[in-house]
């Protein structure tokens, strides 16, 4: 694949690109369907109960039924409801998460752009997404949702600056934003995978990420019990699966992003352990960190608005910047150490 | 120029999934700071009281059951003893004994669902389900004492209808160690963890003077250091023969409640032992007359139900049905509080206010 | 400062491995203990008309008539000819089968009244005859005690 971005381009190779890019959003769209369908087994197991067993063998079609009952609803718009505004909100929404993924490596022969700046594209890309939540707070033309959108505007611009400059400490230690670089950087032990250097950086990074994805617990902007669904309370039917969707793809592109930068990416956690195929490292990792954030979920209560922006500036923030000061230091000193 | 600002109009409830029950709440927000709060109460008025005149005093008691859906038997008995206190029946020991066991089983059901429902309003899923399957125990042995999970009907004026059936109370006595296993487990998963602390620590404070004024009763008055319970004070009941504290903190805010309900909780674990090991023989019924007249008068008989103080005044006119029957709920007297606290704080904690004040809407509006 | 939170990612962690609680209903049916109060059931050979189950109802639910009885031999004088149960109003309080001297009507331990429409749920003679399962043993607390002898 790498090889044929960098060759210049005939109508095959865009034939190629285009499938491959196809097929890829069929796989995300199969990954995101049994990730909910995961997420509520997990959930259930946690709290003593089976989750969905009963359409399909084990419920495996559970999720698919809930997509056709979304398909078939009738599509609602209140009736001050900024018509355009509304319609594009979930768009907004979906597509820069989508977007972000092309810029992933997954092994280092599978990737679908390898950009010198990836870690800076990541992140300007998934700052959009609030948009399209504000957008659709707004246009609802409901108390509620604009609450909810205003909250959510607040926390996802206060926690993407932690976000950003604890991703600075990876790239201070690789040397490049090059997301392949990154990983490859990361090859040994698994003593050698970012997190455990980068520990603060990771920790940072962690909390600014789940609260970056509207989960529990910062779950404000769609807290369940209280603003009863926040930014997509009059959204129903298919705009409703939408702002799931992109939550959800939003969640793998952010535990692929973890992976690839704190926990090394497609390598074995030892050497010898090369034989078994990247791939399968990179999905045992990647499930690892997405049962973490569902398991986050279970467990926590939610945090209060004040609280999560005094969290985001006096304490993460504070943290992320110690970080690069940290990691700045301890590389010049390698540096002069090696001479 | 500057901005021009307005207050919003918020309307939360009627249907809301935080406000337990059909509550209406017209909150004005600056902001999400709220100015000024009015409940607005009266969805689930069902004329219990009215009813009651035209019915006898057995056939009053299945309505009774269902003013306070979450802890019925209490209900139950402040009715029965009402009309005992009034016809002076002397009720047999064995029958108050189960009143008692029945009742403190009842108080740790309904504050069990209190927890789950607050923690499910503060955010967190689990501690919901892990409160409602201990509350499944409780609630199997009531089915197999009175045949009914939710509106036992138990009580009659003069005793209890059914006796224990052979076994169950070893299975209250084996209750008691589980119920204590579990309480550690809520610690470890609720008490301890810090966003949850952060997140009702100081909230919704108000201080003793306060309290008594709005007269508040049950853990919303010994949050503030008060020590009033109706099963100390006025013991009904074989209440005087079991040793049990009245737990009080002194913060008067929501983690207050928080603790004195949960340690009530161990309370009653207490009392049910001591129950369960002095548990005597005899008969379940006294001696009645087969229609129920009681004399002309009125009594007040008063229970300490898992919310306050609910209270029961009867006034009879020599009839078989009563001229007057008044309940004075504890959920009514003590949401007139939220008015008054919820001034200058944020929506966020208006749910959690309402959560730790454990309002339930069928006692509410009667 | 995280330890309050890592006890308790460790209880729902632990809750994986642990036993499901749901029942598996309606795949296998839920058994009542026995004094539950559920579906009344109506003997009418044993209904001496006697109105004390109407007049005892709560809700007024229950609606009999009686017809003089066919036999001359017999010492009952009024045998049943209509008993309506209306399902909507009624709370399943069990007084009807508590006052009810000959146990004509006793409960059962049959919970599942939903129907499709309204009309349905007005159960009659014919119906409450037909739902003999799961009958309750004790009904009427006064028989019981005779039965026992003496009160209590």
């Amino acid at each position: 694949m790498g090889d044929l971005l960098v060759q210049p381009l005939t109508w095959g190779s865009f034939l190629t690109f285009t499938v491959m890019a196809v097929l890829f959003l069929l796989l995300i769209l199969g990954m995101v369907t049994y990730g909910i369908y995961f997420e509520r087994k997990i959930l259930g197991w946690m709290q003593l109960r089976p989750g969905p067993n009963r359409t399909g063998k084990l419920g495996l079609l559970q999720t698919v039924a809930d997509v056709l009952k979304l398909l078939i609803k009738e599509d609602t718009i209140p009736s001050k409801a900024d018509r355009p505004l509304f319609k594009i909100a979930p768009a907004i929404s979906f597509v820069p998460s989508f977007v972000v993924l092309a810029t992933i490596p997954y092994t280092d022969k599978l990737y679908f752009a390898n950009l010198d700046i990836g870690v800076l594209y990541y992140v300007a890309l998934s700052a959009l997404s609030t948009i399209g939540i504000v957008l659709g707070g707004w246009a609802s033309n409901n108390k509620y949702a604009l609450l909810g959108g205003m909250r959510s505007a607040a926390q996802l611009i206060s926690y993407a600056v932690p976000l950003v400059i604890s991703a600075v400490g990876v790239v201070l230690i690789s040397g490049t934003m090059n997301m392949i670089g990154i990983v490859e950087r990361q090859e040994g032990w698994f003593w050698n995978w970012n997190f455990l250097p980068q520990i603060l950086g990771f920790g940072v990074f962690v909390i600014a990420a789940i609260a970056e994805l509207n989960r529990s617990p910062f779950d404000l902007p769609e807290a369940e019990s209280e603003l009863v669904a926040g930014y997509h309370v009059e959204y129903s039917g298919f705009r409703f699966a939408f702002y799931m969707l992109a939550e959800y793809v939003y969640m793998i592109a952010m535990s692929a992003l973890i992976t690839v930068l704190f926990l090394g990416g497609w390598h074995a956690p030892a050497p010898f352990l090369d034989f078994i195929p990247g791939i399968i490292w990179f999905i045992l990792k990647f499930c690892f960190m997405f049962f973490f954030i569902i398991w986050l979920r279970g467990t926590m209560p939610r945090i209060r608005i004040d609280q999560l922006m005094s969290l985001g500036w006096r304490v993460l923030l504070p943290l992320s910047l110690a970080n690069i000061f940290i990691t700045a230091i301890v590389v010049e000193i390698i540096k002069a150490i090696n001479g | 120029m500057a901005i021009r600002t307005e207050e919003l109009l918020l309307n939360v409830g009627p249907q809301h999934p935080s406000t337990h029950g059909v509550f209406r709440i017209v909150v004005k927000i600056d902001g999400e700071i709220i100015k000024e709060a009015t409940p607005v109460i009266g969805y689930l008025h069902r004329g219990t009281e009215k009813l009651a005149e035209d019915l006898n005093y057995t056939q009053i008691i299945p309505y009774t059951d269902r003013l306070d859906y979450v802890s019925a038997m209490t209900n139950n008995y402040v009715l029965v003893s009402a009309v005992e206190r009034l016809m002076q029946i002397e009720v047999p020991e064995r029958a108050e004994f189960l009143r008692v066991i029945v009742m403190e089983l009842q108080r740790i059901a309904s504050h069990l669902v209190w927890w789950g429902t607050y923690l499910l309003d503060i955010g967190a899923m689990s501690p919901f389900l892990f409160a409602f399957r201990d509350r499944e125990i409780i609630i199997d042995l009531f089915n197999e004492l009175c045949g009914a999970r939710l509106t036992y009907f138990y009580m009659r004026v003069g005793g209890v209808k059914w006796d224990a059936p052979d076994g169950w109370i070893e299975k209250v006595r084996d209750f008691i160690p589980y119920m204590r296993e579990r309480l550690k487990v809520y610690d470890d998963l609720v008490s301890g963890n810090e966003i949850f602390l952060a997140r009702i620590k100081g909230i919704g404070r108000y201080d003793a003077q306060t309290a008594i004024d709005y007269g508040l009763t049950g853990a919303n008055l010994r949050c503030t250091g008060v020590k009033r319970d109706v099963r100390k004070d006025h013991p009904y009941s074989v209440y005087d023969r079991f040793e049990f504290d009245i737990p009080t903190r002194t913060e008067g805010d929501c983690y207050a409640r928080y603790l004195v309900r949960i340690e009530e909780i161990k309370q009653s674990l207490r009392i049910l032992e001591q129950a369960v090991e002095m548990f005597p023989e005899g008969p379940i019924m006294a001696k009645l007359p087969r229609v129920l007249r009681p004399p002309e008068g009125e009594v007040y008989s008063r229970v300490e139900s898992p919310r306050g103080e609910l209270g029961c005044y009867l006034v009879s006119k020599g009839k078989d049905s009563p001229y007057r029957l008044k309940f004075r709920r504890p959920s009514f007297v003590n949401l007139q509080i939220l008015p008054k606290i919820l001034v200058g704080e944020s929506i966020t904690n208006l749910i959690t206010i309402l959560g730790a004040t454990d309002i339930v809407l069928g006692e509410v509006d009667a | 400062m995280m330890k309050g939170l890592v006890k308790g990612l460790g209880v729902t962690l632990r809750n994986l491995t642990k036993k499901k609680v749901t029942y598996k209903y309606p795949d296998e049916p839920i058994k009542m203990p026995n004094r539950f109060r559920g579906v009344q059931h109506f003997d009418p050979e044993k209904c001496i008309v006697c109105n004390q189950c109407a007049r005892i109802c709560p809700t007024n639910c229950i609606s009999l008539t009686g017809k003089k009885n066919p036999d001359p031999e017999s010492k009952v004088k009024l045998i049943i000819d209509t008993f309506d149960l209306n399902f909507e109003i009624c709370i399943l309080c069990d007084l009807c089968t508590e006052v009810c001297p000959t146990e004509a009507i006793v409960m059962t331990n049959n919970f599942e009244l939903a129907t499709y429409s309204r009309d349905e749920l007005f159960k009659d003679k014919e119906w409450l005859a037909a739902n003999n399962t799961n009958i309750r043993e004790e009904n009427n607390v006064s028989l019981l005690k005779a039965k026992r002898g003496g009160a209590g």
